[in-house]
């Protein structure tokens, strides 16, 4: 009974203070992609990913019915940094539904502006005036946004407090605001206000432009955080956890306090303790959930965390080692933040599984290879009419005609009269490249791990090409940093497809990590090497690449997107074929709209693989 | 509903009176091409979809005054559908010239659209005729023809990566003039939007940059471009009386994607242009 009355008193409680409209309102996950594609369109950064943006306490003055609700204290401010556009995840502030949908797209077409406007700012510049800056251009560029702006301002500034209703300096402040929104770029100077005063309300039209502390980069650049879950929350990723940085404590002892502890701290703070040592192994993702901020602070003397607990990914002893073929090859890689390619920057190397055993087909999958190889075999004789043929199931009529001609002018006539159904030459190679990195040591249900499906997947696909007569290899990779990328030749195309090259399939392992674009490089090499006239590097990936050093988030997909233009360039055809089911926008970014296929369900891999080379081959 | 309802408006473009369809330069082009022609060498002309290739070429044989021959290329064209083949006409054998043969004994400009659509062996033929020696040998009649020095050998290709299995070969590709065509600049396309339409200046110039903004996302979310062509269509059927937003619907964004999501996106641009 009492909970029932609570839940009543909350819901009508916050219903009259927010003033929100929750049947009206419109979710970032249902229009994340046209909004990531609107963005783009009008020139939006496209390296960007499209999120959800973090819940700020942002402190400002609330009403007396808002502050007993205890609602508008956790907002979601949008914000761009430089690897998101963070919208919040919901909007509905409006009463109609198509207002809160066209504040999105507002949104999404400011960010675009503010994107476009080159950094020498003016001095004393901050976010009002740059948002201000963007709306006059938006405006300016998209003439059809000026009715839609003046909607969203005409229905929004009745929600906002009016200056009447603050204390002086505050109203004087959100007058200004107020007029900023009205006739964006009237307001030049901001009313000072007393140094203990709240901040003023979000407001809902406008975007933070990237914020001055670039956590994720610096921390990339120490080469952290890479093997770190990726801020992913249980109920799918829905919303991301703002990093703070802040200064370590400077004290020398962990867990002493250096506050006076009669001041007690709730949980969801952060207490300035040097954990110099990381009991935890396992972070609990719902701690993080319920923190508004992850304080992130680099340990001192350049020491980290990660580095003490990834020693089990280090490399095996040489005797315990795969075995290494050739001396390894120097290859460049692409830094996207200079814009050059850094020659010789990565290390290739290589290798064939140690102790591989010369093995049979599984019996499981014997079946579903004697099937395919049925079906490739079709594949095979893909035939086509040829004409001029001295027999076959037609007569070839331009042929009958000419003899006709030649008889008729006293020439001896030909005597290929006929046409016939002949198997058309495929002149068609392919090079196979499997991820093999940690990742692919997830379990996809419960019997197997992804590693167990690609093995599968890798020597169905051989048996099926075997039946095409196409000329193929295998190849695996994984990476531990610049200096070492593990380059696995399961099959090559010169070797044929038997004992040897299952036991290499079988022999395979996770480990490490995923550095595409070397891996793409040196498969580009190799493939280039193929006389055939169509040549078709097929990627099967499970996730993002990334590597122990920078090689992370956008560094990573800009190298590898790289490599994929180069193949491109040097006349391959590059595809990918993903089970990572959350990657349709890197994917696209890398591959372009048609270089990839997705797969639902990772078990289904085996059977797919081959029917999409199929598809891709036709 | 009726017939009477909607006029026929004259065809949009095409003749600008003078005879020659019009054709707005964007750089040498028209120079580079009337070299090549008085220097009897073989144009390739490379771009994508929609572009103006074809437009270029008409022009410009109107303008040498020669005459055109066009052919457009698909993977079932073989070499006897340029060069002629002999056809029974009464009980009688009869020679019968193709397009690429015509423009040979003639003279004048043989313009093949989409070249890489056809068959590989099939642009052979094409290599004597395509170098110094200008020559088309044909074996069924035993006849070899020299070309005419107004004779003029034009090919045309996309070159998206969707054709990158198909692709042209180096020995053909290279015994051309190349010329690349890209989209033009904004104010120029506006320009061309409202010689080829009549349409007023400002929806030529927002369509221009719709445009614009949607050829942000070739080789992301779309696989090709939009193309002038589909602007024309647009600024033609809003002329006509229909609502821009709805003519850029029908005209633009559906002819881009199939995908729901892209499409949506693509009408929130154009509703961002002329709501």
């Amino acid at each position: 009974m009492e909970e029932a009355i609570g839940r009543l008193w909350h819901r009508l409680v916050t219903r009259a203070a927010d003033g929100t409209h929750p049947q009206a309102a419109a979710r970032l996950k249902d229009l994340s992609r046209p909004l990531a594609i609107f963005f783009r369109a009008l020139g939006g950064d496209p390296g960007l990913r499209l999120a959800s943006a973090t819940a700020e306490r942002p402190g400002h003055r609330r009403r007396w019915l808002a502050r007993v609700a205890g609602s508008g204290e956790r907002l979601f401010p949008s914000r761009r940094d430089h690897e998101a556009l963070r919208l919040p995840p919901v909007i509905d502030a409006f009463p109609d539904a198509a207002l809160n949908r066209d504040a999105y797209f507002w949104l999404a077409a400011l960010a675009a502006e503010l994107d476009a406007e080159t950094p020498p700012r003016r001095h004393g510049d901050d976010a009002s005036h740059r948002n201000q800056r963007a709306t006059l251009r938006v405006l300016r560029d998209w003439p059809g946004m000026a009715r839609r702006y003046r909607r969203l301002v005409d229905a929004y500034l009745p929600r906002r407090r009016a200056p009447r209703e603050l204390p002086d300096a505050e109203a004087r402040r959100e007058a200004a605001i107020q007029q900023a929104l009205r006739a964006p770029g009237s307001v030049e100077r901001w009313p000072d206000v007393p140094a203990k005063t709240p901040p003023g309300e979000p407001v809902l039209l406008w975007l933070r432009p990237d914020s001055g502390e670039r956590v994720a980069a610096r921390s990339a650049e120490a080469s952290d955080a890479a093997g770190a879950p990726h801020g992913e929350t249980k109920d799918g990723g829905e919303a991301t956890h703002k990093a703070e940085r802040a200064d370590a404590p400077r004290d020398k002892h962990g867990l002493l306090l250096p506050f006076r502890a009669e001041s007690l701290l709730s949980l969801a703070e952060f207490f300035r303790i040097n954990r110099s040592v990381d009991d935890d192994g396992e972070p609990d993702p719902e701690a993080a959930q319920d923190l508004d901020q992850l304080a992130i602070a680099p340990t001192r003397n350049g020491e980290r965390l990660a580095a003490r607990v990834r020693f089990d990914l280090d490399l095996p002893s040489a005797a315990e080692d795969d075995d290494r073929i050739g001396v390894g090859i120097a290859l460049p890689e692409w830094d996207y933040r200079k814009n050059l390619l850094r020659p010789n920057h990565v290390f290739v190397q290589d290798m064939l599984p140690r102790h591989a055993v010369p093995s049979p087909l599984p019996p499981r999958l014997a079946p579903t290879a004697r099937r395919l190889r049925e079906r490739f075999a079709l594949l095979r004789a893909g035939r086509r009419w040829a004409k001029a043929r001295p027999d076959g199931s037609e007569l070839d009529l331009d042929a009958v005609v000419r003899a006709h001609t030649d008889r008729a002018c006293r020439r001896t006539p030909g005597e290929n009269l006929h046409m016939a159904l002949e198997r058309r030459e495929r002149d068609l190679a392919c090079l196979l490249l499997a991820d093999l990195s940690l990742s692919t040591d997830a379990w996809v249900s419960n019997e197997a791990r992804v590693i167990d499906v690609i093995r599968d997947a890798l020597l169905l696909f051989g048996e099926a090409l075997r039946a095409t007569g196409d000329r193929f290899a295998l190849c695996g990779f994984s990476s531990v940093k610049r200096h070492h990328v593990r380059f696995q030749r399961l099959k090559d195309f010169s070797a044929p497809f038997d004992a040897r090259a299952r036991g290499h399939i079988e022999a395979i392992r996770p480990g490490y990590y995923t550095r595409l674009g070397a891996a793409i490089r040196r498969a580009s090499r190799m493939l280039e090497q193929e006389p055939a006239a169509r040549r078709l590097l097929l990627i099967l990936s499970d996730g993002k690449p990334n590597d122990l050093d920078l090689y992370d988030s956008r560094y990573g997909i800009e190298d590898t997107r790289m490599a994929v233009v180069e193949a491109r360039r040097a006349g391959l055809l590059p595809f990918c074929l993903t089970i990572d089911r959350d990657g349709g926008d890197y994917l696209k970014r890398l591959f372009g709209p048609n270089g990839y296929a997705m797969l639902r369900r990772p078990e289904d891999l085996p059977h797919r693989l081959p029917m999409l080379y199929a598809q891709l081959t036709r | 509903m009726r017939r009477e309802d909607f006029p026929m408006p004259p065809p949009a473009g095409g003749k600008g009176g003078g005879g020659a369809p019009w054709y707005a330069p964007v750089g040498g082009e028209e120079e580079i091409f009337a070299h090549a022609w008085r220097n009897r060498l073989p144009v390739l002309i490379k771009g994508p979809t929609g572009c103006g290739k074809t437009r270029f070429v008409s022009h410009m044989a109107a303008t040498l005054g020669v005459p055109l021959f066009t052919v457009s290329c698909h993977d079932d064209l073989t070499s006897a559908d340029l060069v002629g083949r002999h056809l029974i006409v009464g009980g009688e054998t009869v020679w019968c010239d193709g397009p690429l043969t015509r423009a040979v004994r003639q003279g004048g400009i043989c313009y093949l659209d989409e070249i890489v659509e056809a068959r590989k062996d099939t642009t052979v033929v094409l290599h004597p005729l395509a170098d110094d020696r200008r020559i088309l040998p044909i074996d069924r009649t035993g006849e070899v023809l020299t070309a005419p020095p107004s004779f003029m050998l034009v090919v045309s290709y996309n070159p998206g990566y969707q054709n990158l299995l198909k692709g042209l070969k180096p020995s053909t590709r290279q015994r051309f003039v190349s010329l690349r065509f890209d989209f033009p600049d904004p104010a120029r396309e506006a320009e061309i939007l409202r010689r080829e339409t009549g349409c007023d200046p400002e929806l030529a110039r927002r369509l221009a940059g719709l445009a614009q903004a949607l050829r942000n996302l070739r080789d992301h979310d779309l696989e090709e471009a939009p193309s002038t062509r589909l602007l024309i269509y647009a600024a033609t059927l809003t002329r006509a009386g229909m609502a821009p937003l709805e003519a850029c619907r029908v005209a633009v964004v559906e002819s881009l994607t199939d995908d729901i999501d892209v499409a949506e996106a693509l009408l929130e641009v154009a509703r961002a242009t002329f709501d």
